[in-house]
């Protein structure tokens, strides 16, 4: 079950073309792409890599120009995969017009739920999203982070299996950030599968187990965080809180002294310096990927060794 | 009236339709799997087949619950956008109309036509624009903000945004026409004069069918043409045999009531100025009731000028005189048939075969009675006579003189049975004619002439209507045993002819002498206690023979008086006959179908309006469905161009695409007509080019004249949903078969095909294309 794939993407292209059929610009180039049932993954690429492209494949949005697409098992043709799959799109698209409980009514009846499950349903997502003493103003009266808020408990209105989250946490304040990065955790942890595209490098390293990197269509990373972002050629210790002394002596005494606590591993770097090496190299080398061993020596030359 | 209802065929569209939405689907479908293969190779037609049945399989999964949220969202958005303010404006504008309206002066029906027409227009152009509105922007908005992406990443078949949009804006354009429809009727209650509210009513007229007899007493399509380009009415000339004939169907006491309520409204002409009282006045007309079984089987046959003589004695009853001209016909023909015309062997046809259909019923009618054995075999003779000339089309010109012998053959036939049961025919076959007292047409139109007929009608009887009815009073006494009495007639005969009916003592006195008399000249015998004519003629004949030899003139001062009954003894099969004469010499009297009719008794005035803001709402409706699915199509601005376009050309040019597409616009084509400005030449002229570019040039119209009818086919015809606030306006019912079902049709026929268009193109489309 562990490795059940809930999306594969195989050969998937995208090509842009004018009013008279002429290609405008390739989007995407065979992207072959696995994401597994329960964890969170991550799209990354600067603007105008594919990302947000091949996410609106999968929902339907987008035609693919070639290739094939399954969601939970379905092509991304069937409306029925939608039954499963919740969507937080970038921007705050609901009808401002409504407020938060017409809000959550009106998209629990496209799910074709019962009035006594959307109201329970919206109480709980209300309750959760913090915007129970706002629940009866227009969602043109909300801020952005109200906004964000209120985008979520829609898409999460029929308890989804897959949820994609497009710039969850895009204007949100460092408290939503962390709320949103919590949530995210919390929906990994009770079995969901998150699928998010977003700029803010940080948030992808808190919260992503694996990641693809997208740079002009082509896939160019893919892998768990925590191995791409290891440092191989260098290890580092960390303890719990040592003596001066201890300190001191720390480098001729290690092999010596049993101490509790420490750990060796190899320094990591930020999620930040492998975006933009990837970007960087791929400008120098184009339609190459890169395996996890170059983007270890890439972080190994990166820190002067 | 200006209009000229005709009943809807709801058949014959339901065929029309389904031919024309199913060539349109295959070719929609066709051009999809050409665009697909062209675009995606073979691939294009594993997508294709996918895309066919992921549509169909949407059709088959459609969600009451998803439809029913989005039209209450667009119910609700539509309020957001203020849609409602349009009552406003409404209200506003029925504050202030009064002011300008108002005119106690003007003729009542004007003056009840005038409030509704302001209401029933400003309801329907106020509603227009924000119908056009809501339905082309609202989608193109809702793709254009992506609020559209958070509802396709549902659950929600794409057609199901189509079915809920619709629904939405329809409830809206309802509820909207509705209120309007409310706050409008109570304004025109409020409004209209106290004395001209009993013109708000909605009368019920049933109109007949029309024909004109011309002065020499032959049926004619159409009357007298004094001059008048526009040829809406047709003129019977004065003091003459022409008449206008008008044949009502249906004509029951169920259907009618006890009083039949005759409406008319007559165009006058005179050829002299006459004196100042007979301008003020008018002309005078005459209704008058006929029942001529006659004339409707054998009117058809006097159509060829070879057997008019034979037709015009059938209808005038000479049965004898009639088998002997059918006799010399037979001859003609079997001598030299070529020589009669082919357009009268046409005539014959059509009206043998009106002969027989009539004959047909009117022995079905009169099964058992005497004589209706006769009209039966007629009747088949007849059928036969026109089959036999049906296929003298198809005859080979080797098969030489055979077919019209047999043509020949026929006419003898029937000959024979006239010749056979004349007397019988004659009995069976009656014409009976009813004037009523003369009415005033006025020439500076006054409002409509309103005559109330009683259903028990006395009149002033002519000779064959005197005929029939002392056959018919004597033959009821002699059965009853009251004429004779030993080998003399009754002492008591007097009084007894006296009390069975409308017979004045005078004109009994003298029929009892005149049957006296006739009984000692031997024209009449007692045989077995009864009386009879001798040498067994009828007593129809007898009494003929009678009235003609002018024995029976009557000896009282108002002469004959009869009564009949309007339904029973005036109607042929519930068809009454009832005929238009204009009295006055030099004078001419123009009619149309709709200018007269009978007037059943009236419905309330609330029915007939709430009927025309029903058919109003249907029209918005079909403007929103047309707005939603160009909406799908295109951007919002190009979409309400688009939709503004075909309500312009639906409203305002569709009878002229009708006119163009059915040959009947005077005129060249588009670049003929060009050509001809260009080259300065009129178009009997024609143009000034070689015979290759003369048709060249016809063929480029003849495609122009394709798009047209195209068009045509296509664009709906809105006029016909404004049509029952015509209706209302002239305070007429709305009738439900010739403008509430076709609206009703016409907005169910464009629902469908837009809405699989509308979902076809939002399901194929990628609402985020760059």
């Amino acid at each position: 079950m562990a490795n059940e794939p809930v999306i594969e993407i195989r050969n998937l292209s995208k090509i842009y073309r004018d009013f008279w059929g002429r290609k405008k610009v390739q989007a995407v180039k065979s992207l072959n792409l696995e994401v597994y049932r329960g964890e969170v993954f991550g799209l990354l690429g600067p603007n105008g890599s594919g990302k947000t492209t091949t996410m609106k494949m999968l929902l339907g949005l987008l035609f693919p120009t070639s290739g094939e697409m399954k969601i939970l098992g379905k092509p991304a043709s069937d409306v029925s995969k939608n039954e499963k799959i919740g969507y937080l799109p970038e921007e705050s698209y609901l009808y401002r017009f409504l407020n938060a409980d017409e809000t959550l009514d009106f998209y629990g009846r496209l799910f074709n739920m019962s009035a006594a499950d959307r109201n329970r349903r919206a109480d709980e997502l209300i309750e959760m999203v913090g915007l129970t003493k706002a629940r009866r103003r227009q969602l043109k009266e909300y801020s952005k982070g109200m906004t964000r808020r209120i985008g979520l408990a829609q898409a999460l209105i029929n308890d989804p299996e897959l949820v994609l989250l497009d710039e969850p946490t895009s204007g949100l304040d460092p408290i939503g950030t962390r709320e949103m990065k919590d949530l995210i955790l919390k929906l990994k942890a009770s079995g969901k599968t998150v699928v998010m595209c977003s700029h803010q490098l940080g948030d992808v390293q808190d919260v992503c187990d694996r990641i693809a990197v997208l740079f002009q269509g082509e896939l160019k990373v893919l892998g768990r965080v925590d191995e791409l972002l290891e440092i191989r050629d260098e290890m580092q210790i960390r303890t719990g809180s040592l003596s001066e002394e201890a300190q001191a002596e720390i480098r001729k005494v290690l092999d010596k002294h049993n101490v509790k606590n420490a750990s060796i591993q190899r320094p990591r770097a930020d999620l930040e310096e492998l975006f933009l090496r990837t970007v960087r190299e791929s400008g120098e080398r184009p339609g190459r990927r890169f395996t996890t061993e170059e983007i270890a020596a890439g972080a190994d030359k990166a820190s002067g060794k | 009236m200006d209009f000229d209802p005709t009943p809807f065929n709801a058949s014959e569209a339901w065929i029309s339709w389904l031919r024309l939405v199913g060539v349109l689907s295959l070719c929609a479908i066709g051009l999809s799997f050409i665009l697909a293969v062209a675009r995606n190779g073979s691939r294009g037609v594993t997508i294709f087949a996918e895309g066919l049945k992921g549509f169909l399989s949407d059709l088959t999964s459609l969600n009451p619950r998803r439809i029913f949220a989005l039209a209450s969202l667009t119910f609700k958005d539509a309020v957001r956008r203020k849609a409602l303010l349009v009552f406003v404006v409404f209200i506003a504008l029925l504050m202030f109309a009064g002011w300008f309206i108002s005119d106690s002066t003007g003729r009542p029906e004007l003056q009840v036509k005038k409030h509704i027409a302001l209401v029933l227009t400003s309801i329907a152009w106020l509603t227009l624009p924000v119908v056009i509105y809501l339905s082309c922007w609202v989608i193109p908005e809702d793709i254009g903000l992506r609020s559209m992406h958070t509802v396709v990443t549902k659950p929600v078949r794409r057609i199901e945004i189509v079915v809920g949009r619709i629904l939405g804006f329809s409830s809206v354009a309802t509820l909207v026409l509705g209120l309007m429809g409310l706050i409008g009727y109570g304004w025109i209650l409020r409004q209209v004069p106290a004395e001209v509210q009993s013109h708000l009513t909605c009368r019920v007229p049933v109109f007949g069918q029309l024909y004109f007899i011309d002065p020499a007493g032959q049926p004619s399509r159409t009357g007298i043409n004094v001059g008048d380009p526009w040829m809406f009415r047709s003129f019977v000339q004065g003091n003459s045999r022409a008449r206008a004939v008008w044949v009502f169907r249906n004509m029951t006491p169920e259907t009618v009531g006890d009083e039949l309520t005759l409406e008319s409204r007559f165009e006058a002409f005179r050829t002299v100025k006459g004196s100042e009282s007979s301008i003020k006045s008018g002309m005078e007309a005459q209704y008058v009731l006929v029942k001529n079984p006659r004339e409707e089987a054998f009117g058809g046959l006097a159509i060829g000028a070879t057997f008019r003589d034979f037709a015009d004695a059938l209808r005038e009853g000479q049965f004898n005189n009639a088998a002997e001209r059918a006799n010399e016909l037979a001859e003609k023909i079997r001598t030299s048939p070529r020589e009669i015309p082919e357009q009268d062997y046409g005539g014959l046809f059509f009206g043998s075969g009106a002969a027989n259909q009539v004959l047909d019923a009117l022995a079905t009618q009169d099964a058992g009675k005497p004589g209706a054995e006769s009209i039966s075999a007629l009747s088949g003779k007849f059928l036969k006579l026109s089959e036999t000339v049906s296929a003298l089309s198809k005859a080979q010109e080797s098969a030489g003189n055979a077919p019209f012998l047999s043509v020949a053959d026929d006419l003898a036939s029937i000959a024979e049975t006239l010749s056979a049961d004349a007397e019988l025919l004659r009995e069976r076959l009656p014409r009976l004619e009813v004037p009523l007292p003369t009415f005033n047409v006025a020439e500076f139109h006054a409002g409509d002439n309103v005559s109330k007929i009683p259903r028990r009608i006395q009149f002033t009887a002519d000779y064959e209507t005197l005929s029939r009815f002392l056959s018919s009073r004597v033959e009821a006494l002699n059965a009853e045993g009251k004429l004779v009495s030993g080998d003399a007639l009754s002492a008591e005969l007097e009084s007894s002819l006296e009390q069975g009916g409308p017979m004045s003592p005078e004109n009994a006195r003298l029929l009892a002498t005149v049957l006296n008399e006739q009984l000692s000249a031997g024209e009449l015998v007692i045989a077995d206690g009864k009386l009879s004519p001798s040498q067994n003629r009828r007593w129809l004949t007898f009494f003929d023979t009678l009235v003609q030899k002018e024995m029976l003139v009557s000896q009282d001062i108002e002469g004959w008086k009869l009564e009949l009954d309007l339904f029973n003894d005036l109607t042929t099969m519930n068809n009454l006959r009832v005929e238009v004469a204009c009295v006055n010499d030099q004078m001419y009297l123009g009619m149309a179908r709709p200018d007269l009719f009978v007037r059943l008794p009236d419905r309330s005035f609330r029915v007939g309006y709430f009927k025309s803001i029903l058919t109003l709402c249907l029209m918005m409706l079909l403007v929103v469905v047309i707005g939603v699915t160009a909406s799908c199509v295109v951007k919002g601005p190009v979409s309400v161009f688009l939709t503004l376009t075909i309500f312009i050309l639906g409203q305002f040019f569709h009878g002229m695409m009708d006119r163009i597409s059915g040959g009947k616009e005077a005129g060249l084509g588009l670049v003929e007509s060009a050509t001809l400005i260009f080259q300065h030449r009129n178009p009997n002229a024609g143009m000034d080019a070689s015979e290759s570019t003369q048709n060249f040039v016809r063929s480029l119209d003849s495609v122009s004249n394709g798009l047209v009818k195209g068009a045509n086919s296509i664009v709906p015809d809105f006029g016909i949903f404004q049509s029952s606030a015509t209706y209302v306006e002239n305070g007429f019912d709305v009738p439900f078969d010739s403008a509430v079902l076709p609206s009703i049709a016409a907005f169910l026929a464009f629902l469908i095909p837009c809405i699989l268009l509308a979902g076809a193109c939002l399901k194929f489309r990628e609402l985020e294309a760059k």
